[in-house]
């Protein structure tokens, strides 16, 4: 809810004009009526309409300002002929206008490309600059023909108390933690161009491999051709660019060249996606970094966790040496301990804690104790198998004749399910609390069926009781089985256990893998740093600083145990922070940061709006995949990827929903 | 991928495979959509907007380019709305447009003005500042960023049909300009003939003619086995025949095929006489009536091979070009084997694979159209392509996926290993005694091949289904050439490889297929384009002179196993060799009249030269003259069998290769005026090291024979002790059927 002056934005039509502010309307949406601490924000423009949040604006300038961004910005884009000339032609008169020489005919000749724009433009950028500049004009005609008429200059033509800051952003861009530049890197395959599209993606995502094989894809619930018929296969696309680097061995594509040595150095805790991001974006702004790594292997939970046949380590080992190849330095074998924690702050310049969550969370049933043999946590038992599979280390993990059971529903719980049938498990159940709907939401389709196809048997809405062993060995679980009961009063149904329905089943293992906690033993306890009453280490979401200065946290023991791409998406904001910390002590954000945060709240994507100008029903290509046979009693990737022709296919299917939004404070 | 869709065109039904696009579709059924930057070869670079049209039930306008057609939809593609929209961007393509048609060399073939025209547009309404730009200059190619409409045709062709990335877009909206990573560039011209205004010009080209003053003459580029479609662009100067003939320019179906730099801008290689050299003729005939052997080479016509076969026949002529016959008998082994007179593949076979091997051939100088069939496959298909050579090319880096080096000399060690890892195990078991022979150990050691390598390279085999392996001018004349030629063969039939033998020069297959050959020259010789005794030579140096293939009529034999028609874009006042052939009493009135005698036992068709067909279809396909046809050759027990690997010859030392500058080809491209590189000896500072030499320096050698003198240069990006050595200067390189790598002393000149 803003307090607004006047608002066409997602088609409201708020008009407070000769009304006295304490009897305003308010917008229904969360526009930024603030720009942030310094600045009161006085005018919103973009892609779906205008806000004013002060009378004084002066719109004329407004519109050719907004219409300039595109101009400027429009290295995303001028590259059809209606975005090229039209986009120029409408900031030539709109300031021709403004600058007290525009003529009536300039008004029409605006009214008519903007309608040749909206038709026929390549991307949704060119389309819908227009649409708040048509506003305007409208809504304010008066002003308009004032300046005409007068062959007056706008009233705050010259004047340069106002900002105009303008960011370029996509639905499916907001809507990854890592804000890649997901339209970028389509049509960098679209262009058959596909070192840029990997160059695309590594602006804001180092681990192209990872992300292009294992993301849940949030992008893919905001992509705007959801609207039309189904969205685009974002999170495959990105992996044609990352396979072909390493096809082509070309070395390695960083969106820019590095920076030369600042003299500045980082300490980062953990080589996992937070670590291995937080160390590539400031190396790659000259910073120097020592990743300290407990394991011997880098890649954290995507190593040690991730399978081998989601995951192949070669590939993965491709991102990290991406990160080596920009000078990081990795300290393996190392488990960070509180005294050098301190030492820290002196030997460094600031120090970012990216340490995981890498401990199982109970099952919480009866006689759950750890020394129970057959009592196994899914971390421990990922990294036995996954660092034998991967690096030959340890011992390999046979369960040949054995029962195991799993608790979850999460991406590890299919991890261990699918890994126990490639060892050779004679049974694996998942016990899993709710229905097959909300698992599948929690994880994806694909892993889902994948698991069921390879002989994992799914127990819905049922939870483990109680352990029984003999002699500290685990023999046989109680399973309990619930229902779900709608509230009465309209309310969320409630699981509630049927009396009776309990059995139990003999098993050789119970894998707890319901969720991971934070180990944060290396926090010198003096240092009192706050945390999350889930035992997470607390910062204030914007910077990623923890409530110590210098100290900074992301990724899993930031936000408890979320995705990869939310860990990127943190570290890589942190890490800008920190570049700029280390130089000049003070927490900031850049212009850009700040829009793409408004915007977030905002929300780019509009699952109401109708898409028009693309054919419906062209099909959302599926890349194939190997026969359940030929994968469930090994390790090869399951996925084959698009073939190139599928690649292009899919990214023709891309609508390039690139918009451009401005803030005037 | 391929299911069949039924939608309508304008309320036509009209049927596609799915994912076909329905501008695609419209332009083979014969409906109009206007496009600016559409080019059939490359995938769609949407950036005009012309092609929009209207879907039932679909708000808004849709792009008909890139969106494939749907089952049922219905297409309007004209319309008032469609109309106004195409319009104005006709009006934006003209905002700021140099008003120099007059001197601008598009003018009369540009699409700007075509396309100003069908859209009426008497006046502008859209104005906006100029920006400031750079005019530039590329060699051949000349920029003018005024005229540039970034319709971005010119980018595409250069990624994805050449595979070069020169070109690239430096984007800033309004002031968006093409520049071109100029290291890169292969100086083709690809960019030039797509380029639907005057931007991207011909530096030689531009002021020189009024494009409609120019007479096209279709015809095949003569320099090199491709034989791809061309048109020469004549004028004729002066006003009646005495006046004479010129070739202004070269010019394709540049939607739907390429031409390299050499066929691009090596045309006048003509030989001009002013007169019937009635003496020289008849002591030709006389030398002729007295020898026993002509020597030649294979850049002739298929009707001229058979002029001179027919000579052989009735004279008892040898008939020597140990080019052709090495050629002819890598293929005679390899039919042993394969039971079919001709390879399986064909430059679309490897446009359309995922997994291309090359053994034994610098296909970027040897072949272009090879070149770009690969970056079609590499773009395209995300294709593998193993480069298996002594020397690397970096010029091939981005299409390249794995660049295995063997030592010189080690060609069939390297084709046994390939077969080991992928023929079948009824192939091994049908050749056991080769197989049980074959020591992997002693051959990886000889090529340097590492086993790993060729296990790496059959690891990415995995889910490729279309795998091509084109095999090189290296290799035939390669001492073991026919136990290659074998294994080649069993390859082909014991996997799903399809093979092109790459035919060595222009028309290499057609010679091996009409002409029966000599090893042995007789005492007494004449040679056709070869230097002999007496020479007939269209250089203009021999003792009688005789056309160029641009000044003839006739046909080549092609990589791709088709018979096409070359057309005489210049006339030539002098003899040619059915006039010799007439005097000797082989007598047919025209040399085109052998075109139907040319022989179908091998696969040849009794057609007439003027009803030889050379056009494109509007779906682009190609209908040009007419494929050989693939004989079965009856396979004898005995001849099947692969012999044991010979010991391989050491090269040690300083060795150079044989291979020349991407467009030099031969002594015809090296008398045109726009192809100007040097000859050479290339070589890695290993190999200035070893030979003792700087870069820069004069250098002295014995090559074939003969002292020859060259200027040696470094090049950075090689490496190893093996130099490229240009011959295309050389007048008997091209005949010479010598094995491409020589070991030679190095002197400095005045040594």
């Amino acid at each position: 809810m803003a307090k607004v002056y006047f608002s066409t934005w997602r088609g409201e039509s708020i008009n407070n004009i000769d009304k006295a502010s304490d009897q305003w309307e308010e917008s229904a949406y969360k526009l930024p009526e603030t720009y942030n601490a310094q600045s009161d924000s006085k005018a919103f423009i973009g892609w779906d309409g205008v806000a004013l949040f002060d009378a004084d604006v002066d719109v004329i300038r407004l519109a050719s300002e907004y219409a300039a961004q595109y101009q400027i910005y429009s290295e995303a884009c001028g590259r059809c002929a209606p975005g090229r000339w039209g986009g120029r032609i409408l900031y030539d008169m709109l300031d021709k206008i403004a600058r007290g020489e525009g003529a009536m005919s300039d008004l029409d000749h605006i009214k008519e490309i903007a309608k040749s724009m909206s038709l026929t433009s390549k991307c949704e950028i060119g389309k819908t600059v227009p649409t708040p500049i048509i506003d305007l004009i409208e809504h304010f005609e008066a002003d308009f023909l004032e300046c005409i008429n007068k062959q007056q200059q706008s009233k705050h033509y010259t004047s340069e108390d106002t900002t105009y800051t303008a960011k370029i952003t996509a639905p499916c861009t907001d809507a990854c933690p890592a804000h890649v530049d997901i339209p970028a890197y389509i049509e960098g395959v679209r262009d058959l161009k596909l070192d840029e599209s990997l160059a695309a993606t590594r602006q804001t995502m180092p681990l192209a491999h990872v992300c292009g094989r294992v993301c849940p894809h949030p992008c893919e619930d905001e992509c705007r051709r959801t609207n039309l018929d189904s969205p685009i296969s974002i999170m495959e696309l990105k992996r044609v660019g990352a396979d072909y680097e390493t096809d082509h061995g070309l070395g390695f594509f960083h969106p820019h060249k590095q920076k030369k040595p600042t003299g500045k150095k980082v300490a980062i805790i953990g080589g996992g996606p937070a670590g291995l991001t937080t160390a590539y974006y400031l190396a790659l702004d000259g910073i120097e970094c020592d990743v300290y790594e407990e394991l011997p292997v880098l890649g954290g939970e995507v190593a040690v966790g991730v399978p081998e046949y989601r995951m192949p380590i070669d590939k993965y080992n491709q991102d990290i040496e991406s990160v080596r190849d920009l000078g990081v330095n990795f300290i393996m074998n190392t488990k960070v301990s509180a005294d050098m924690m301190r030492q820290f702050e002196t030997d460094y310049d600031a120090t970012m804690i990216a340490s995981g969550t890498r401990l199982s969370k109970k099952v919480r049933c009866a006689n759950e104790r750890p020394e129970i043999e057959g009592y196994w946590g899914a971390i421990e038992m990922l990294d036995q198998v996954n660092l034998f599979d991967k690096y030959g280390i340890g011992e390999s993990v046979d369960l040949t004749g054995k029962t195991i059971v799993c608790v979850g529903g999460g991406f590890t719980s299919m991890d261990v399910v699918r890994c126990s049938i490639r060892a050779n498990a004679k049974k694996v159940i998942m016990i899993y609390r709710r229905d097959e709907k909300t698992i599948i939401r929690n994880t994806t389709y694909e892993e889902y069926h994948e698991a069921v196809e390879e002989g994992v048997e799914f127990i819905f809405h049922s939870a483990v009781n109680e352990m029984k062993d003999e002699k500290d060995v685990l023999k046989s679980l109680i399973i309990d089985k619930f229902e779900l009961v709608p509230d009465p009063d309209g309310g969320r149904a409630q699981l509630v256990k049927i009396e009776g329905a309990s059995f139990e089943i003999d098993v050789d293992f119970l894998i707890p893998a319901v969720s991971q906690s934070a180990e944060l033993s290396h926090l010198p306890e003096e240092w009192e740093l706050d945390m999350t009453s889930w035992g997470t280490i607390k910062t204030d979401g914007k910077h990623y600083v923890t409530s110590r200065d210098g100290i900074f946290a992301s990724g899993d023991c930031e936000y408890g145990p979320m995705t990869i791409v939310n860990a990127v998406g943190q570290a890589k904001r942190g890490a800008s922070v920190i570049s700029r910390y280390v130089q000049d002590g003070k927490l900031s954000l850049t212009d850009d940061e700040i829009m793409e945060d408004h915007l977030r709240k905002m929300r780019v994507y509009d699952k109401k709006e109708t898409v028009t100008g693309w054919m419906k029903g062209v099909e959302r290509q599926k890349s194939e995949v190997l026969g359940v046979e030929e994968r469930k009693t090994n390790n090869k990737e399951v996925n084959f990827g698009f073939t190139q022709e599928q690649a292009i296919a899919e990214s023709e299917r891309c609508m390039r929903c690139y918009y451009i939004a401005m803030v005037a404070h | 991928m391929s299911k069949q869709i039924n939608f309508t065109i304008d309320g036509r039904s009209v049927e596609c495979q799915s994912g076909e696009s329905i501008l695609d579709v419209a332009r083979r059924e014969g409906f109009y959509i206007p496009t600016m930057c559409y080019l059939a070869k490359a995938t769609p670079n949407a950036s005009c907007r012309m092609c929009v049209v209207e879907v039932e039930g679909v708000d808004g306008l849709v792009l008909s380019c890139n969106t494939p057609a749907i089952e049922g939809a219905s297409i309007t593609t004209e319309s008032d709305i469609l109309y106004k929209e195409r319009q104005n961007i006709m009006k934006l393509y003209n905002v700021n447009h140099p008003l120099q048609c007059g001197v601008c060399d598009k003018s009369g073939e540009c699409d700007l003005q075509n396309k100003t025209t069908e859209f009426d547009l008497a006046e502008q309404t859209f104005a906006t500042q100029e920006q400031k730009r750079k005019k530039k200059k590329w060699g051949v190619l000349s920029y003018d960023p005024y005229l540039c409409i970034m319709c971005e045709k010119c980018t595409s062709v250069c990624n994805e049909v050449v595979g070069s990335e020169a070109l690239y877009i430096k984007p800033g909206g309004y002031k968006s300009v093409i520049d071109n990573h100029f290291g890169d560039c292969i100086q083709c011209g690809e960019c030039i003939s797509v380029c639907p205004v005057g931007a991207m010009a011909s530096s030689d080209f531009k002021y020189n003619s009024n494009a409609w003053e120019l007479q096209k003459v279709p015809s095949a580029c003569a320099h090199c086995s491709s034989a791809c479609n061309l048109e020469y662009e004549v004028k004729h100067s002066g006003i009646d025949s005495s006046g004479s003939s010129e070739i202004y320019r070269v010019t394709n179906e540049d939607d739907f095929d390429s031409l390299c730099g050499a066929g691009r801008f090596g045309y006048d290689y003509e030989n001009r006489v002013a007169i019937k050299d009635e003496k020289a003729f008849n002591s030709a005939v006389e030398a002729f009536k007295n020898a026993d052997t002509i020597k030649f080479n294979s850049m002739i016509t298929n009707e001229e091979a058979l002029i001179l076969q027919r000579l052989k026949d009735k004279n008892g002529y040898r008939l020597v070009n140990e080019e052709a016959r090495n050629y002819q008998n890598f293929m005679n082994s390899y039919s042993s084997v394969s039971g079919t007179s001709l390879y399986s593949g064909d430059l679309q076979a490897i446009k359309d694979s995922d997994y291309v091997i090359t053994l034994g051939s610098s296909v970027s100088r040897d072949n272009p159209m090879i070149r770009f069939a690969l970056a079609t496959a590499v773009n395209i298909n995300r294709a593998n392509v193993a480069y298996l050579h002594p020397i690397e090319d970096y010029k091939l880096e981005n299409l390249v996926t794995q660049f295995i080096r063997y030592e010189v000399g080690s060609e069939e060690g390297v084709m046994a290993m390939l077969l080991e890892a992928f023929a079948s195990d009824e192939a091994k078991e049908e050749q056991k005694a080769f197989f049980s022979e074959l020591d992997m150990g002693y051959i990886s050691g000889e090529s340097n091949v590492n086993e790993d390598e060729i296990k790496n390279l059959k690891s990415k085999m995995l889910r490729k289904k279309s795998p091509v392996i084109v095999i090189g001018a290296d290799v035939m004349a390669h001492p073991s050439s026919s136990n290659i030629a074998k294994m080649v063969a069993l390859l082909e039939k014991s996997s799903e490889f399809k093979v092109v033998i790459i035919p060595t020069n222009t028309n290499t297959l057609g010679v091996s297929m009409i002409c029966d050959l000599d090893s042995e020259e007789g005492s007494s010789v004449v040679g056709y384009n070869v230097h002999a005794a007496t020479t007939l030579c269209a250089l203009g140096d021999g003792d009688l002179d005789m056309p160029a293939l641009n000044q003839q009529e006739g046909t080549f034999t092609s990589i791709d196993k088709r018979v096409v028609p070359l057309n005489a874009a210049l006339p030539h006042a002098g003899y040619e060799l059915n006039d010799i052939a007439i005097a000797l009493g082989v007598e047919s009135e025209e040399t085109i009249n052998y075109t139907s005698e040319l022989p179908t036992s091998k696969g040849f068709k009794s057609v007439e030269f003027d009803s030889l067909e050379n056009y494109y279809t509007n779906g682009g396909e190609a209908i040009r003259g007419y494929l050989l046809d693939n004989k079965k050759i009856k396979t004898k027990k005995a001849d099947e069998a692969i012999s044991n690997i010979t010991e391989l010859e050491d090269y040690n030392g300083s060795v150079i290769y044989s291979v020349d500058h991407i467009s030099q080809f031969n002594t015809f491209t090296n008398k045109t005026h726009q192809i100007i590189d040097k000859a050479n000896l290339i070589g890695s500072e290993q190999f200035a090291m070893a030979a003792k030499i700087k870069g820069g320096q004069k250098v002295k050698f014995m090559f074939n024979g003969k002292e020859i003198t060259r200027v040696f240069n470094l090049d950075s990006h090689l490496k190893g002790t093996v130099a490229r050595h240009s011959t295309f200067d050389l007048h008997d390189s091209t005949s010479s059927g010598k094995y491409r790598y020589t070991k030679v002393q190095i002197q400095e000149e005045g040594n």
